[in-house]
């Protein structure tokens, strides 16, 4: 019975939503065309009901299942509930989308559930084995729901551009995982951070590291892995864009954050290439952004460069550089959901995708454009947004590592100017350009997309100035994590 | 006194614009434009009852006001960021100069805005919220951070409502900032990592940042948090290399956004100045006491050449604003009392004459679409009203006795000639306050050929039909005209204000 009582103690949501995909499936092959919606009302139920499970979980104490290969800490649990959440919008997404997939509704649900049972497993794992299992349940998902668009060129070439890049980067991972194996003999996270605490890696550990992160580096899409991301985003379906901007990245990094506690005599070195590869993956998402057209690849790029920022957090391998990621992460969650909600109302009514598609918009309809320039705000880090205080703690938190770090500082800094051309491009094209020829008519009715747009946009203003618990989350959170940490911090 | 919060002055027309901006308020340009002048002047009011109970020789805070959410004393209490208000003598005029001009820069709009009524008066509004906050703020998170909200007001009005190239404008006013205003951040930022490491509490505080620094921090890091301050004022004020985006954001700037934009805005750059490169660095202001006048000089000669150059109106004003702000810096590099003063007392003046001047062209632009001299003239036989305004807010500006800006230069060419902050530099204080004293024949030339060009000498057929000002345009400038005349003749009635807080900067630096 013991393996009952984990599945309780630690890992309801997944065995929750399990039974939602059992269930899905079913129904999947059960239900006609016609009425293959009740699909998506189950989905949602399961997901809600998930969410709701995961306050049940204890989250001031580490539970394990599985033998030790998933542990459920206050990181895990914050990480779950954020993928959790990010699916549940991503569903809510589909609702007027779905007619497009015509009689395969029920597997696209179906694989949008598998691929966030994916995600949770990945943000609990605690086993190199279990890490490679949840994030194969992820990416194979994803690509089969990046190609959803059957008839769709570019949905086909998004799909087989994400399949090669992440076979090739899955392999890249792995074979970091065998190294690692090779040098400790252990498969448990637990026991490796143990035993490399007591014995020295060697050199072999930097080579293993470096492959190992890299896999993780494509699932965030940092720079030198970035460059499926616009391709994919542009050919998939934009519920699926949505879910791989924001869930998957969640995974990837809560994954990430696993494997930093491994860097223990590496420090400085895993360090400095860390926040390279962040300040790189800025610098190139920003300057790519600068002269995009299509808001779809807009938001790639963006989100690009937003993982850049997130990096930043992890480069510093302190308490407070991670807690400033994870308070990016949830900025990063409601403000991009929020735009891709706008992108997805707007495709829905217009079909159109171009930046110059809505010109004007905000006097054919003001809620739409204020709702989607704040979540652009946000993400460009203006007050009072929830997107400007996580920039701000996360600049805090570099600069309290000390004049070594300033460089980061600097650069990241100057990068959010860059950043600002292109958030404030879109907004001006909505607000200022083209006010006597309205291109776009946009009716904007109570339903359920439209309300959950406007909430976000409501929770980014929020919690810019309630910001003081979602600061002690992450602060806690962080404080969960193994971290190679050798400086002595004060964090109250 | 217990009427009067800061937190509604600062806070009642955030919520009034979002009054204005909902739909349930009537869409009628009318009714949105009375009550949003309306709200302007009891705002107007409210805050010079703050003037009544303010007492100049008290050098601390007043009317202190502290919100705090989920924490006892705290807003964001992790980093020690608190949500506080406070006046104290550098920024109880300066509210009372924001709310004044807000009201006019409204009672002037009727004519000049003739599109989206709801959204310009709500953005005004939102702007007043940054402007007060900014300059109220105890907290230097809370001043970073309304210096950034004020960006989105005035992006937005310069690129709706301008004129020209309004997109280029708006897009360079706000790099420009927010260029400025992260190495404002970087500053902030070290700062409070070097509280942190030698008391171990994370604060923003202004009072705590300021008087209770203990410690000392390395020279290098000290003059780089120096220098990172000054950046972003400097853009701000301008300081000359830096000032490029004043000219296209005053010009293609509707005429009340011009308004505000030279009368207030500007002056946020020399409130920073004071309140952190003077207060906050009173060992490193003496290091780049050097700085400041040098800059300042370059700034006076530099502008009133560029000028004496132009062919327009609004950039002649605007080139003449960079000029007078020259003086403010001339006046904060002389580091004694009177200097100082006199820096302060030309914030106020130049707020005021140049709203005034800007609102004049304003109305010759409505009425003639034109702002080219060569293109006017002889306008002062069909405008006599407007004529005899800018006589007098001319004269202001280029120094005529008794009026306010003779005051407010006299004070600072006392104080810089007067002080010894460049004992042990290649170049004397008399020797630059002399340079500085040249600019007051350029400045006599441009203006005094400007009215000459525009009012004086004969007149086009065309502009025979042209009307004189308007009503609400002959409020708007006799309300300024009043301050500019009555503390001319009596200047002390406002330096009594912020002396003993300025005495009591300068002790700290005595030289």
């Amino acid at each position: 019975m013991d393996f009952l009582l984990d599945i309780k103690t630690a890992m309801l949501p997944e065995a929750i939503l399990s039974l939602t995909i059992l269930m899905c499936t079913v129904l999947c092959f059960m239900l006609k065309q016609q009425i293959q919606k009740v699909i998506y009302i189950i989905s949602l139920l399961g997901l809600v009901i998930s969410l709701f499970s995961i306050s049940l979980l204890a989250a001031n104490k580490v539970f394990t299942a599985f033998y030790n290969s998933f542990s459920s800490d206050f990181f895990s649990v914050l990480m779950r509930f954020l993928i959790l959440a990010g699916t549940l919008l991503v569903i809510v997404m589909t609702k007027d989308y779905s007619f497009t997939f015509k009689n395969r509704q029920g597997e696209f649900y179906l694989l949008i559930l598998i691929a966030a049972l994916g995600a949770l497993l990945l943000a609990g794992s605690n086993d190199l084995i279990m890490i490679f299992i949840a994030l194969e349940t992820l990416s194979l998902c994803s690509y089969a729901l990046s190609g959803f668009l059957k008839k769709d060129k570019s949905s086909n070439e998004a799909a087989l551009k994400y399949l090669i890049f992440g076979g090739a980067a899955s392999a890249l991972m792995l074979y970091g995982f065998s190294f690692l194996y090779g040098i400790t003999g252990l498969t448990n996270l637990t026991e490796i951070f143990s035993y490399l605490a007591n014995n020295s890696g060697g050199t072999m550990l930097n080579l293993t590291l470096f492959t190992v992160i890299s896999g993780f580096l494509f699932k965030v899409a940092a720079f030198p892995f970035h460059s499926w991301a616009p391709d994919v985003y542009e050919g998939a379906p934009v519920p699926v864009a949505a879910f791989l901007s924001t869930v998957s990245k969640i995974a990837g990094f809560a994954a990430l954050v696993k494997l930093m506690g491994l860097a223990f005599n590496n420090i400085e070195i895993i360090s400095i290439t860390l926040g390279l590869i962040a300040l790189l993956s800025i610098t190139a998402g920003n300057f790519m952004a600068l002269n995009q057209m299509n808001i779809k690849r807009l938001m790639a790029y963006s989100s690009i460069s937003q993982t850049g920022f997130v990096l930043i957090g992890f480069a510093l391998l302190s308490y407070m550089g991670i807690s400033g990621a994870v308070f990016y992460l949830i900025s990063y969650l409601i403000a991009n959901l929020g735009a891709w909600l706008a992108i997805i109302i707007f495709n829905d009514q217009t079909s159109k995708n171009l930046i110059s598609d809505l010109n004007g918009i905000a006097y054919n309809n003001p809620y739409f454009a204020t709702c989607f320039g704040l979540c652009l705000l946000s993400l460009a880090g203006i007050p009072v947004t929830i997107g400007f205080m996580a920039k701000f703690y996360l600049f805090h938190a570099i600069v309290q590592m000390g004049p070594a770090y300033l460089w980061l500082l600097i650069f990241a800094l100057l990068n959010t100017i860059l950043s600002l051309f292109y958030y404030l491009k879109v907004i001006k094209a909505m607000f200022v350009c083209g006010q006597e020829s309205i291109n776009s008519k946009l009716v904007f009715n109570g339903g359920v997309l439209n309300t959950s747009f406007i909430a976000l946009a409501v929770l980014v203003v929020i919690l810019g100035i309630l910001v003081t618990p979602f600061i002690n989350i992450a602060r806690y959170s962080a404080l969960s994590v193994k971290l190679p940490i050798k400086q002595i911090e004060i964090f109250k | 006194m217990e009427f009067l919060s800061l937190n509604i002055l600062i806070f009642a027309p955030l919520i009034v614009a979002g009054i204005i901006l909902s739909p349930l308020f009537p869409n009628d340009k009318i009714i949105v434009r009375r009550f949003a002048k309306g709200f302007s002047g009891i705002l107007f009011i409210y805050s010079i009852l703050f003037l009544l109970f303010f007492d100049p020789y008290n050098t601390d805070y007043q009317f202190k006001e502290n919100i705090k959410f989920f924490s006892d004393t705290n807003w964001i209490e992790p980093l020690g960021i608190s949500l506080g208000f406070g006046l104290d003598g550098i920024s109880i005029m300066l509210v009372v100069l924001a709310t004044f001009l807000v009201m006019l820069a409204l009672i002037v709009s009727k004519k000049s805005i003739t599109t989206k009524h709801k959204l310009y008066y709500s953005l005004i509004l939102a702007l007043t919220t940054a402007i007060l906050g900014m300059v109220t703020a105890r907290d230097l998170f809370l001043f970073f951070l309304f210096w950034e909200l004020e960006l989105i007001p005035m992006y937005f009005l310069i690129l709706i409502w301008g004129t020209g190239k309004k997109e280029y404008s708006a897009m360079k006013f706000v790099l420009y900032t927010f260029f400025g205003s992260l190495f404002m951040l970087g500053s902030i930022l070290l700062l409070n990592y070097f509280h942190v490491l030698n008391t171990g509490i994370s604060t923003f505080s202004i009072e705590a940042l300021t008087y209770s620094r203990h410690y000392e921090i390395p020279f290098l890091f000290e003059s780089l948090i120096f220098l990172g301050f000054f950046i972003a004022f400097a853009v701000k004020l301008p300081i000359v290399p830096l000032h490029t985006w004043l000219p296209n954001a005053h010009v293609d700037a509707p005429t009340p956004v011009s308004m505000l934009l030279a009368g207030i805005l500007l002056k946020m750059g020399g409130y920073g100045l004071i309140r952190f490169n003077i207060q906050m660095f009173p060992e490193m202001i003496k290091v780049f006491a050097p700085m400041l006048i040098i800059s300042g000089v370059i700034n006076i000669i530099y502008a009133a050449l560029v000028a004496l150059a132009q062919k327009d109106l609004k950039l002649l004003i605007a080139y003449s604003s960079v000029s007078h702000m020259g003086f403010v810096l001339l006046g904060l590099g002389a580091l004694n009392s009177i200097g100082i003063t006199g820096a302060m007392f030309q914030m106020i003046a130049h707020g005021l004459i140049s709203a005034g001047l800007f609102l004049i062209v304003g109305v010759i632009y409505f009425r003639t679409k034109t702002r080219v001299f060569s293109h006017l003239g002889g306008l002062g036989q069909v405008m006599p009203k407007a004529f005899y305004f800018t006589i007098l807010l001319a004269f202001a500006s280029l120094g005529l006795p008794l009026l306010i800006g003779f005051a407010a230069e006299v004070m600072i060419f006392y104080g810089a000639f007067t002080s010894n902050s460049l004992d042990g530099f290649v170049l004397s204080n008399q020797l630059m306050t002399a340079l500085a004293a040249i600019s007051i024949v350029i400045t006599a030339a441009y203006l005094l050929w400007v009215l000459q060009k525009v009012f004086m000498g004969n007149m086009f057929e065309k502009w025979q039909k042209v009307q004189d000002i308007t009503p609400h345009e002959t409020i708007a400038l006799t309300f300024l005209s009043i301050p500019i005349v009555l503390f001319g003749l009596y200047p002390e009635g406002v330096t009594s204000l912020f002396l003993p807080f300025v005495d009591s900067l300068v002790s700290y630096f005595t030289l």
